[in-house]
C-alpha cells in the first residue's frame, strides 16, 4: 500500500532506513490546542532529530484568519512551552518555520486559496505533490473538511493521506457514516485514525514481550492464565474538557478506544508479520470474538460510576457535578468497569476485567496477567501463607516496565515463603527519553505505515461492543454509582470482581 | 596475586582484593551496602547488566577516562565494566595483577547499580590476561571489547581478549597512520565475519549524521537521478591551528563509504593539492571520472579530524547541481543546500550532535552484530590507499 520510495543506495545501514518522502502536512485546526500542545512540538522534535524529509512544509488551515508571521510566532511560543526538549533550538526552528504557512478556510473561497497555496508550496519546496492532511479540529468539522478536500481538489499529484483524531464517531452508526464520507475522498489505506495510546513505546513493547520472546507465549492462554486485569486510572478530573467529556463519558473517552486496544494487544494471536495488515487483522479477530454484552446482562457485567467530593494527593477536589461546565444532574460516567470474555480457543472462560476512571488515587495504566496457582501444595500451611499466584504486570505509565511476582523462601531457619517481585524498569535498562507518541505516529503516517493506526473494521467492532452497554445505561441499568474522588471507584466495582472470587490489584 | 604494585587511587577504583572469589564477595557486599544506602532515602536499587564491557588501556589516565565513560553509560547500558590497565613498560621481571571493584552510590540516579572492576597488570602478562578476565564476565551477556589506542594485531593480549568478544570498539581518529591501520581492521572484519563478530569504529559513528544528511538529499525523487551523475567530491576535515595534527581517517572513511555504496572504482591517487590534503581520481560505474579532494581546514569549534563540510557536484548535460553541507551558522549546526547552476533551491538547517564519546558509545552499544556498510567502506578504503 505504501508508495515505494525511490531507491537510494546511500540509505542502506542508516539508522532510519526508510525516511519519509518529501511532503506537505496540511494541518486543519492549525491554531488549535492540539496543534500547539502536541503536533507542532512533535514535528519540531522530529526536525531536531533530523527525521523529517529534506523537503517538508506545514500549511495550517482554520476558520479564523491570521498571517503566516502570526501563525509562526504563535506556534513558536507553543513549541517553546510544550516541547519535550528545551530550550528550543532557534536555528532549527527558523529553518523549519520558513516552510510554514497559514491559509484561512472559513468558506469555499478559502479552500480555493488553500489549493493554490499548496500548489505553490509544492513548487517552492519540492514536496512532489505528497500531502498529509491532519484533522486536529473538533469532531463535528471532520466530515465538512473531508468533503471540501474532495470538492476543491486539494489532493496533490503525489500520495495523499488523512490523519483523523479521536473520537471517531460517537456510536457505530456515526462512525460508519463518517467512514463513508471519508471514503468519498480517500481510500481506506489512506486513512490514519489516531489512537495515541498505540504510539506509546510501552504499548508497542507488549507486542515485543509477547512475540520476540519464546517463554511467554506457551503460557499465554487459558491453561495457565487465571484472569487478566487492565486498568487505565487517572487522578485528574476533566480539566477544561467539560463540553466534550460530559457528552462522551469514560466509555467513549477511554474504553471504546484505548482500553479495547490494550485488550486486543494482550489477547491477539501472533500475527504473521509486523505490518499494518497482519497486525490489524489479528486485532479485529479479537474484537469479533469479544462476547457481546446484551442489554439484559449489562447490570451484571458492567459498573458505571461518577466521582463525588474527595481528596487527591491531600487536596480537596469538587464533585463531578460541580465541575465547570457540568450540569448538577449530569449522569455522565467518570468510571467504568467491565467483565468481559474473549470467546476463542485460547481464552475461552477466562475473564478480562477492564476498568478506567477519573479522580482515582493515582495515575496508572497497567495490564496484569494473573496465572493459576501451583496445582499442588507441598509446603506446610504456615510456610505457604505468604504465597500467591504468579502475576506478570505490564506497566504502561508511569514507570514503564514489567514485573513478575513469584514465591521465594524467606532467609530464616523456618520455612517461610514470601512473594517477591522481579522488576524490569524500562527507564532503568534503557534510560532514553522515549519519543512522544505523536512523534512516532506522525512519522509513521508520513512513511505510510498504518500498523499503529485503527482500521475501519476495528473502530466499528469497538463501537459494536460498546453501543449496547451505552444503550442500557441510557435507560438506567445499572444505576449510576457514586464514588468519592481519591478512591478506587464505587463498591459495585469490587462486587463485580469478587463475585468471581478475585480482587482488583492495587496499581 | 604476586607482588605489590604502587597503589592506584582506591577512592576511584575501590579497595584491592586478592583474587576473583574475594572480588565476588566484595561486589556482593558493595551491592548490599548500596541497597541499604538507597533504602535510607526511600529508593530501591535495581541491579542491572545488559552487557560486559572490557576496556583495555595502556595508561591510567586512559583507564580512568574509560571508567568515567562507562559509569555515565550506566543509565542506558548498565554493564559490568572490566578495565584492564596494562602497565607493560615498567619492569618486565615480575608479573603482577591487582583487582579492584566498586559499585557506585550515586545520589541522583541510584536506581541502577552497575559494577566496575579494575584489573591492573604490570609487566609482560600477555599470557595470563585472558585467565583473569574470563571468570569476571557475567554469563550469557554479550561481551564488548573497547581497545583504547591502536589495536596491536597479532599480539597475544589483543588476540585472546578479542576471542572473548562479540564486538570490538576502536576509535580510528586516534590512529596515527590510518592508511595502514584501517586496512588491518578490514582484514580483521573479514576474518571474523563467520562468527557474527562486529567492529565498531567511533570515528564511523561520528560520520553517521553526515551520511544521513547526504542520503537525505537523494530521498527526494527530483534529486535522486543526480546521484549517478556525480563528477566531483570535496570533503574538509578539521586541523589545529598550526596544521600539524593531520587525521584524515574520518574524511577517508566518508569517501570510501560513497565509493562502496555507489560502485566507484579507484583509478589513481594524485599529488596532494596542499599540505595534508589528498587528491584521488575515481571512476563511476559508467566509466566517467570523479575527482575527489580531501583537505584539512582550520575552523574554530571543530575537533581535529572531524568532518567540516562536504560538497558533491553532479553534472547532467549543461546543468551543474551542487549538494553542499556546511557547518553553519555555527559548528553545532549544518546547513544543507542544493544549488542548480549556482542558484539555491533548497536550504535547511539541522543540529549536529556534540561528538562526545559517551553519546557515540551509547549509540554503538545499542547495536549487536556487524555493520556491513562499515566493512564495505573499509574494503573500499583498502583499494583507495
Amino acid at each position: 500500500m505504501t508508495t515505494t520510495a525511490v531507491v537510494n543506495p546511500l540509505r542502506e545501514g542508516l539508522r532510519l532506513a526508510r525516511t519519509p518522502e518529501p511532503a506537505t502536512l496540511v494541518l486543519f485546526g492549525g491554531s488549535g490546542d492540539l496543534a500547539g500542545r502536541k503536533l507542532l512540538p512533535a514535528l519540531y522534535n522530529l526536525a531536531v532529530q533530523r527525521l523529517l524529509p529534506a523537503s517538508f512544509a506545514v500549511v495550517g488551515a482554520a476558520r479564523r484568519p491570521t498571517s503566516d508571521e502570526a501563525f509562526r510566532a504563535e506556534l513558536h511560543d507553543a513549541v517553546a512551552e510544550f516541547s519535550r526538549t528545551k530550550p528550543i533550538n532557534e536555528e532549527v526552528w527558523q529553518s523549519f518555520a520558513r516552510n510554514m504557512h497559514f491559509v484561512a478556510t472559513p468558506d469555499d473561497a478559502g479552500y480555493d486559496a488553500l489549493a493554490r497555496r499548496l500548489a505553490e508550496v509544492d513548487a517552492e519546496v519540492g514536496t512532489n505533490g505528497n500531502r498529509l492532511f491532519y484533522l486536529a479540529t473538533p469532531p463535528a468539522a471532520y466530515a465538512p473538511i473531508v468533503r471540501s478536500i474532495g470538492t476543491h481538489g486539494l489532493r496533490g499529484s503525489g500520495w495523499s493521506r488523512v490523519v483523523i483524531e479521536k473520537p471517531f464517531g460517537h456510536d457505530l452508526a456515526s462512525a460508519t457514516e463518517l467512514t463513508n464520507v471519508v471514503h468519498e475522498v480517500f481510500r481506506e489505506d489512506e486513512v490514519f485514525r489516531i489512537d495515541h495510546y498505540l504510539g506509546k513505546e510501552t504499548v508497542q513493547n507488549i507486542l515485543v514481550l509477547r512475540f520476540a520472546n519464546g517463554i511467554f507465549e506457551p503460557i499465554w492462554n487459558r491453561q495457565y492464565v487465571d484472569h487478566v486485569q487492565i486498568t487505565v486510572a487517572e487522578s485528574i478530573g476533566i480539566e477544561e474538557r467539560a463540553e466534550y467529556y460530559d457528552r462522551a463519558g469514560a466509555m467513549r473517552d477511554i474504553v471504546q478506544n484505548h482500553l479495547l486496544q490494550l485488550l486486543a494487544l494482550v489477547a491477539m494471536e501472533p500475527p504473521a508479520a509486523f505490518d499494518d495488515r497482519a497486525v490489524r487483522d489479528e486485532k479485529v479477530k479479537v474484537f469479533r470474538a469479544l462476547r457481546p454484552i446484551a442489554q439484559r446482562e449489562v447490570a451484571a457485567r458492567t459498573v458505571r460510576g461518577q466521582y463525588t467530593r474527595g481528596f487527591i494527593e491531600g487536596k480537596a477536589v469538587p464533585p463531578y457535578r460541580e465541575e465547570a461546565g457540568v450540569g448538577p444532574d449530569s449522569k455522565t460516567e467518570t468510571f467504568v468497569a467491565i467483565r468481559c470474555f474473549v470467546d476463542n480457543w485460547r481464552w475461552e472462560g477466562i475473564p478480562f476485567y477492564l476498568r478506567t476512571g477519573k479522580r482515582l488515587p493515582k495515575r496508572a495504566t497497567e495490564i496484569a496477567i494473573r496465572f493459576r496457582v501451583a496445582p499442588h501444595r507441598i509446603f506446610s500451611r504456615e510456610a505457604s501463607e505468604g504465597i500467591d499466584a504468579n502475576e506478570l504486570v505490564l506497566r504502561i505509565q508511569p514507570d514503564e516496565g514489567i514485573s513478575l511476582t513469584f514465591g521465594a523462601k524467606v532467609p530464616v531457619q523456618e520455612f517461610r515463603i514470601r512473594t517477591v517481585n522481579m522488576d524490569f524498569v524500562y527507564g532503568a535498562s534503557f534510560m532514553v527519553d522515549a519519543p512522544d507518541s505523536y512523534e512516532t505516529l506522525i512519522l509513521d503516517a508520513l512513511r505510510g505505515d498504518a500498523t499503529l493506526f485503527t482500521r475501519r473494521d476495528e473502530v466499528e467492532q469497538q463501537w459494536a461492543f460498546v453501543d449496547p452497554i451505552l444503550e442500557a445505561w441510557r435507560v438506567g441499568m445499572p444505576e449510576l454509582s457514586l464514588y468519592p474522588a481519591g478512591s478506587w471507584g464505587p463498591p459495585e466495582a469490587e462486587t463485580l470482581i469478587e463475585r468471581d472470587g478475585k480482587v482488583w490489584r492495587r496499581p | 596475586m604476586a607482588t605489590a604494585l604502587s597503589a592506584v587511587d582506591e577512592a576511584v577504583w575501590g579497595a584491592r582484593v586478592a583474587n576473583v572469589s574475594a572480588l565476588e564477595r566484595e561486589l556482593a557486599r558493595l551491592r548490599r551496602s548500596s541497597s541499604a544506602h538507597a533504602k535510607e532515602q526511600g529508593r530501591t536499587v535495581a541491579r542491572a547488566a545488559v552487557l560486559n564491557l572490557i576496556v583495555y588501556a595502556d595508561r591510567e589516565v586512559h583507564a580512568r577516562r574509560a571508567a568515567a565513560v562507562t559509569a555515565r553509560l550506566a543509565d542506558r547500558h548498565p554493564s559490568r565494566g572490566i578495565v584492564v590497565l596494562g602497565d607493560r613498560e615498567r619492569d618486565g621481571a615480575d608479573v603482577a595483577i591487582q583487582l579492584h571493584c566498586y559499585v557506585p552510590h550515586k545520589e541522583q540516579s541510584a536506581q541502577v547499580c552497575y559494577e566496575q572492576i579494575l584489573a591492573r597488570v604490570r609487566g609482560d602478562a600477555d599470557d595470563r590476561l585472558a585467565s583473569v578476565v574470563i571468570p569476571l564476565l557475567v554469563p550469557d551477556l554479550p561481551v564488548f571489547l573497547w581497545w583504547t589506542g591502536r589495536p596491536p594485531h597479532g599480539t597475544r593480549r589483543f588476540d585472546e581478549l578479542l576471542a572473548l568478544a562479540d564486538r570490538l570498539i576502536v576509535d580510528s581518529a586516534d590512529f596515527a597512520r590510518p592508511d595502514q591501520t584501517l586496512p588491518r581492521l578490514a582484514e580483521l572484519a573479514s576474518s571474523h565475519r563467520y562468527r557474527g563478530f562486529g567492529i565498531t569504529d567511533l570515528n564511523w559513528t561520528r560520520l553517521t549524521p553526515w551520511r544521513e544528511l547526504v542520503a537525505g538529499f537523494f530521498d527526494s525523487a527530483s534529486w535522486r537521478p543526480y546521484l549517478d551523475e556525480i563528477v566531483g567530491v570535496r570533503v574538509g576535515f578539521g586541523v589545529d591551528m598550526d596544521g600539524r595534527d593531520i587525521h584524515p581517517s574520518q574524511a577517508l572513511l566518508f569517501v570510501a563509504w560513497l565509493a562502496s555504496r555507489l560502485g566507484w572504482q579507484a583509478v589513481e591517487a594524485l599529488a596532494p593539492s596542499e599540505a595534508g590534503g589528498l587528491l584521488f581520481s575515481l571512476s563511476r560505474a559508467d566509466g566517467a571520472r570523479i575527482l575527489v579532494r580531501v583537505r584539512p581546514r582550520f575552523e574554530r569549534g571543530i575537533e581535529p579530524g572531524d568532518t567540516s563540510g562536504v560538497r558533491l557536484q553532479a553534472r547532467s548535460g549543461e546543468q551543474l547541481v551542487e549538494f553542499v553541507l556546511k557547518r553553519s551558522p555555527d559548528p553545532r549546526h549544518v546547513t544543507a543546500t542544493v544549488a542548480v547552476d549556482g542558484e539555491r533551491r533548497v536550504t535547511r538547517v539541522v543540529p549536529l550532535p556534540a561528538p562526545d564519546i559517551d553519546e557515540l558509545l551509547r549509540e554503538e552499544l545499542a547495536i549487536v552484530g556487524s555493520d556491513h556498510v562499515y566493512e564495505d567502506a573499509l574494503h573500499a578504503l583498502v583499494a583507495l590507499a
